[in-house]
Order: C-alpha cells, then sequence, then structure tokens
C-alpha cells in the first residue's frame, strides 16, 4: 500500500507536483491518468526516490519513504520500469535480469522465466538487439525478478502495438493475482488502464484532479474528455 | 638471431614501462568512468604509493609486504577522499577537478613537510639477474611486469565478471535505473575510488625501487596516463592498454636517444596527430 500525501517535488526551483495526495490500496491496480506534462514520470520518480520531495509524505506499507535514497526505496520492496524502460542495451538479457535481482547476488527467480517463457531462450543474447515488445517484457522482468510487493510502471504500452498491450494486460492480471502484488500504473492507453486498472486518478498540474472506477470509463466520459483531451 | 639481442632489453624495458602505465592510467580511467570525476591527484597517490614503501621498508617490513600495504593504504586514502570530498561535489563535477588539483598540491607540501623535499630511495629486493637465450634481464623488473600484468587481468575479470562489476557498469550506463534496481551508487563510488587510488598505489611502490621518490614524481606518470587515455579511449580496457602502449612505449624507447625534453616534445606530437585522427580514442565504443 501507498498513501501519498501534500507531496511537492520538482527539480530545482520549479515545482513539478503541487501536492499531490492519493492511496494505492495494497493488491490493487491503480491507475494514474493525464497528459504529458503533468507530472506522472515526476510523481514516479519522486515515489522511487530519484527526485527529492520538497514537502509532504509517502509512507509504503506504515513505513514514510519519502526522501529517502533510491536503493533504499528498491530494498523496500518497491520496483520501476521507467518510461522508456531503462534497458542496459549493452548487456546481455542474463545480465539485465541479474541486476533486478539486488545488486550484490541472488539468481532469477524460475517464476520469472514461467511469465516470461521467451526470455529463458534470449539470455545471452544482447539485450540492445531486442525489439521494442522484447524490451518491454525484459525491463517487466528485470523489475519482477526482485519479488517487489508493489510495482510502478510508467507507460509501459509506449510504442507497442494494439495485440501487444492485449497480451500485456493479461500478464499483469496474472502477475498481480499470483503474487498478490500492489501495481501503480500510469498510463495514457485507456485500453489497458479499463482491463487491468481498479481506480483511475487523473493528475492535472501536477494535483489529483478527481478519480473514477475503471468500469465506468468509457471513452466518451466526460472525464477522458476533460483530463485526456480525447 | 643475434641482431636482436641487444634489443631484447629495450623492448622489456618499455614493456615494463607501459605495464606500470596501464596501472596507473586503469585507475584514472575507473575514476573517470564511474563518477565523471577528472582526478588531478592521481599523481599524488601514485607518489604516496612510493613513500609508503619507503617508509614500510625503512621500519623492516619485508618489500613485498610493505608493496601490499602500500596500495591498501593508498586505497584507503582513495576511499577517504571520495567520501570527504568528492561525494560532495557530485552535483558540481566540473568543481571536482579543482577540488582534485588542490588535494594534490596539499598531499605534495604535506610530503614535503613530513619527509623533506630532497631524493629518497627504496632497495631493490633483488638484484639477481635472469639469463636466457643470450638475453640478461634484471629479475626484479620482471617480476614488476608479471605483477602489474596479474592485476590487469584481475581487474579486467573484476569488471566483466562479478556482480561488483556489473553493479559498477550499471551504475556508469544508467546511473538513475541502476539506483532504482538497487544498487548503492555512492558505494560503488567509494569502492571504485579504492580500486583507483589503489592501482596508483600499487604501480608507485612498484616503480620506487626503480626511480628516485620525490614529492614531484608523480606529475610525469599523471600527465602520460592522461595522454595515454586521450590516445587510446577511455571506454574500455583495450583502449587503456593501446594508449599506454603507444605513449609509454615511445616515451621509454625515445628516451634511449633523446633528451627527456625532446622524447617528450615527440610524444606530444604523437598524441596530437593520434588525437586529430581518431577524437574519441585508438580503440573506438560500439
Amino acid at each position: 500500500m501507498l498513501e501519498i500525501s501534500g507531496l511537492h517535488a520538482g527539480y530545482g526551483t520549479s515545482m513539478v507536483l503541487h501536492g499531490v495526495s492519493m492511496t494505492i490500496p495494497r493488491g490493487t491496480v491503480t491507475a494514474l491518468m493525464g497528459r504529458n506534462g503533468m507530472g506522472k514520470t515526476t510523481l514516479c520518480r519522486t515515489l522511487m526516490g530519484l527526485v527529492a520531495p520538497a514537502s509532504g509524505s509517502i509512507r509504503h506499507d506504515e513505513a514514510e519513504i519519502a526522501g529517502l535514497p533510491p536503493h533504499r526505496v528498491a530494498a523496500r520492496g518497491i520496483a520501476y520500469v521507467p518510461q522508456g524502460r531503462g534497458i542496459f542495451e549493452r548487456f546481455t538479457v542474463q545480465e539485465n535480469l541479474e541486476l533486478g535481482v539486488a545488486p550484490w547476488g541472488g539468481r532469477v527467480p524460475a517464476h520469472v522465466y514461467r511469465w516470461f517463457p521467451l526470455l529463458a531462450d534470449m539470455r545471452r543474447r544482447t539485450a540492445g538487439t531486442l525489439s521494442g515488445g522484447e524490451q518491454q517484457t525484459l525491463a517487466l522482468a528485470r523489475a519482477l525478478a526482485a519479488n517487489p510487493t508493489t510495482l510502478i510502471l510508467d507507460e509501459p504500452s509506449e510504442g507497442l502495438q494494439p495485440s501487444l498491450v492485449e497480451e500485456m494486460a493479461t500478464l499483469l492480471l496474472r502477475i498481480v493475482g499470483e503474487r498478490r502484488m500492489t501495481l501503480f500504473l500510469v498510463e495514457q492507453n485507456l485500453a489497458l488502464v479499463r482491463r487491468t486498472a481498479t481506480i483511475v486518478a487523473f493528475l492535472v498540474d501536477g494535483v489529483i484532479a478527481g478519480g473514477a472506477a475503471a468500469r465506468e470509463l468509457a471513452a466518451n466520459s466526460p472525464l477522458i474528455h476533460r483530463h485526456l483531451g480525447l | 638471431m643475434d641482431a636482436i639481442i641487444p634489443w631484447a632489453p629495450l623492448v622489456l624495458d618499455a614493456l615494463s614501462a607501459v605495464l606500470l602505465l596501464a596501472l596507473v592510467a586503469l585507475g584514472l580511467v575507473v575514476i573517470f568512468g564511474l563518477m565523471g570525476v577528472i582526478n588531478l591527484a592521481h599523481g599524488e597517490l601514485f607518489m604516496l604509493g612510493a613513500y609508503a614503501v619507503v617508509v614500510a621498508t625503512g621500519a623492516g617490513v619485508p618489500f613485498w609486504i610493505a608493496v601490499a600495504i602500500a596500495a591498501v593504504l593508498v586505497g584507503i586514502f582513495g576511499w577517504l577522499v571520495s567520501l570527504v570530498l568528492i561525494e560532495r561535489l557530485s552535483a558540481r563535477p566540473l568543481d571536482t577537478i579543482l577540488a582534485t588539483w588542490g588535494l594534490a598540491i596539499a598531499v605534495r607540501q604535506g610530503v614535503v613537510l613530513a619527509f623533506g623535499p630532497g631524493f629518497r630511495s627504496v632497495e631493490k629486493p633483488t638484484d639477481a639477474s635472469l639469463s636466457w637465450g643470450g638475453i640478461t634481464y634484471p629479475e626484479y623488473r620482471l617480476q614488476v611486469m608479471a605483477i602489474a600484468a596479474v592485476v590487469l587481468v584481475l581487474m579486467m575479470l573484476l569488471f566483466a565478471r562479478t556482480r561488483f562489476g556489473l553493479a559498477a557498469r550499471a551504475a556508469i550506463a544508467r546511473p538513475d535505473m541502476a539506483a532504482a534496481l538497487g544498487v548503492d551508487v555512492k558505494r560503488v563510488w567509494r569502492r571504485s575510488f579504492f580500486l583507483g587510488a589503489a592501482l596508483a598505489g600499487l604501480a608507485g611502490a612498484l616503480w620506487a625501487p626503480l626511480i628516485s621518490v620525490e614529492p614531484n614524481m608523480g606529475l610525469g606518470f599523471l600527465v602520460r596516463a592522461f595522454l595515454s587515455i586521450l590516445v587510446g579511449g577511455s571506454a574500455s580496457l583495450g583502449g587503456v592498454l593501446v594508449g599506454t602502449g603507444i605513449v609509454g612505449g615511445a616515451n621509454s624507447v625515445l628516451a634511449q636517444w633523446l633528451s627527456g625534453l625532446s622524447a617528450q616534445i615527440v610524444i606530444f606530437l604523437i598524441a596530437i596527430v593520434a588525437i586529430r585522427l581518431r577524437p574519441t580514442g585508438v580503440v573506438r565504443s560500439q
């Protein structure tokens, strides 16, 4: 469970988040939607400790994590797939996965290869030679290799064809169900959000501007109109 | 066959100089690659390694143990420099150049205060020479070459094969992503600074019996190490070896015929031509 309250953060003197408050209940898929430039990625990076918050609180399973350095956030069971995937292109697939397990040791858990059987045959390949969809799979597998309790995905559908997005939705639901994981999904793809999320929140100009049950979000809903301009 | 024999010691001299220079340059590259810090105090770390051997052997410590102590002590000094100085400037990489330059001056003057400006010398552990196929060569220089070669291979394996190496390479490629995956990037920095400093200290310690130990002895090595990296490229160990091979080899061979100054001029000319033709280094990264 993640409880964010009154979170202000940004770069230097220019603030991007102006008091974000939201709760991501344990074991649920909570989506965050919003147009480009509203602060979605900054929120992810602040949760992960990559951007230091100016004020506010982030509680993860009752413990305050705001202001912790990223490796300490990761050690608390929070994994992150950034926008653009953050793959180490010049490393092998195996090396990318090993970095996910734990930076100082450990084996890639067998269930990762069960979820992503494709990767088992690619272990020795250089990650940069993988297709976009394969790289997204690798980024997801790497995040899951650490057995996180909470997973933050920043635009995982970016650059994927619709059939792959559908596949990803099925896989995410299966993994979240199997591991009882908390998933924070930052997305602009309405199809993926409606297939996976329970609750959707909208981020507008650095504050949460509203929320809705994902089921109720039709493509022509006024909320979508207002916050995504679709 | 006879004709090559007079050349052999010259080639071996050049090779030992190249291997030692590679230790110094590799330390610089590790620190630069990971932290983006151009360590202008690297020559002084080399010098501290030599003085550590002077002090330790003076206190009766056997030579080879003194060399090991020197490498570890200089490594610890580097670790402290990273903790106290470099990490506090991590948001201002350019200022680390000034900071390490200032550190270099402070260390040099500290050594002058402690030991005086004069020359010191260290006894070689052995004066024996080995003869093979008509070539006679000092045993100590062969030992130095063997140690340097083994350490270079170990460093390569450390970065290519171990978890530390993987974490360090990840921290170079994408520091933010590495941190988000749980790599304590600052701890990697400190360990790398330890390694880089220990390599310089080891080189200084091994070289101490072959030259005069004095407070400014690191300067020439720093310049040649930087030229090696510029010529060879900083992207890989291969680049470092090629660069040191060109710069260190030329220096050592030219010094046979030319005065020190002329040799320096020729090396700078070689470096300028190499950098002009291959701006990213002779060995290019992919």
